[in-house]
């Protein structure tokens, strides 16, 4: 059973009941997952906006598709197969420069000054390190695809690996190699903002 | 240990693939190796980082994300329109399949058939008595085992 669906009922269920003709089903479906498909879609595209037009369009994707849905393996595996593709097809499509700047708003006066050698862990902190954050979307931005899809599953959504290797459709040790591939560039981004 | 087998297991520790006591022994050398240090805590930070930054992303848009099922029902009620309309595609479809099969008939009608093609040169016309004010009917009558032509010449 998914965690998300203790003490509520079976994703399965809520397929069925939309298959049946029962939107409202669908409507619980999508609440469970979209914090976390829009994670993953922002993640990947860096832009909250393209990030919401991704989740509505793969709801909508996942919707029509779902009679094809096999019953008894992940829904949300299946859903961010679709997700993931949309994410990558919008990030090809768009000719991608802006920057979305930080909401200093967000910024809370009790948050912590940054410690000379830590990194930010919170929101909060990483507003008051812009140009880390800045640093890090640079870096992102400049990782392949899907790369860049393996980085945010894994350290965004918490995905376990032969998870990632389901939605991308590609090995477990195509995953590991992306994912230290990525890790390491974002790493390297990191350490030269600090040093630098 | 030496910093290249430490820079190993500082991997493997972010892949969560390091086993416990590996971890105590690199620990040990974190603590009196400074560059290894910077280096675990940079990878180690990666995540959180990177959770921070869609955290502020997600805070940006999170209106918009509470009105999503708006938005996907919305986008549902849409698609179904699309769907019951026909396409464009199927509206023009009948337009070159008519052209082909027009071809087609010109081509291949007189083969595969001793029958010559028919051309009326004379008509052995015989006009119907119809009941109507608006239209002549006429059958073309060629012979046997030829087909009966029936002509509906709508009157002026």
């Amino acid at each position: 059973m998914n965690e998300r669906e203790k003490g509520g009922v079976p994703d399965d269920a809520l397929i069925r009941a939309t298959l049946a003709g029962d939107d409202g089903a669908f409507a619980e479906l999508m609440e469970r997952y979209k914090g976390r498909a829009f994670a993953v879609a922002v993640g990947i595209v860096g832009n909250g906006d393209d990030a919401l037009d991704i989740v509505q369009d793969s709801f909508i994707k996942a919707y029509y598709k779902l009679k094809e849905f096999r019953f008894g393996s992940n829904f949300y595996t299946w859903f961010y197969r679709l997700l993931v593709n949309q994410a990558i097809d919008r990030w090809r499509k768009s000719a991608r420069s802006a920057e979305v700047p930080f909401d200093e708003s967000w910024l809370s006066e009790d948050a912590s000054p940054p410690d000379a050698f830590a990194y930010p862990r919170t929101p909060e902190d990483l507003l008051r390190d812009r140009e880390l954050g800045d640093a890090l979307q640079r870096a992102l931005d400049a990782l392949p695809e899907y790369h860049r899809a393996v980085i945010v599953l894994r350290e965004v959504d918490g995905m376990a690996y032969d998870e990632i290797a389901k939605v991308l459709g590609c090995s477990v040790g195509t995953v590991m190699s992306r994912l230290h591939y990525a890790r390491a560039k974002l790493k390297e981004s990191l350490k030269a903002h600090r040093e630098g | 240990m030496d910093c290249r087998a430490a820079l190993e297991k500082i991997d493997r520790k972010a892949d969560g693939l390091l086993p416990r006591e590996a971890e105590v022994e690199l620990s040990a050398h974190l603590d009196g190796c400074p560059a290894c240090a910077a280096e675990d805590a940079a990878i180690s930070a990666t995540g959180d980082v990177l959770r921070a930054l869609t955290g502020i992303r997600a805070r940006e848009k999170s209106p918009a994300l509470d009105a999503m099922w708006t938005r996907v029902r919305a986008g549902i009620g849409e698609s179904r329109e699309e769907l019951r309309r026909p396409s464009w595609v199927a509206r023009w479809a009948w337009i070159p399949a008519a052209v082909a099969l027009a071809v087609l008939a010109l081509l291949f009608y007189p083969a595969g058939t001793d029958r010559s093609p028919f051309h009326p040169s004379t008509f052995d016309v015989a006009v119907e008595d119809v009941e109507s004010e608006v239209a002549t009917v006429a059958l073309v009558d060629k012979g046997e085992g030829l087909p009966r032509v029936i002509w509906i010449i709508e009157d002026a």
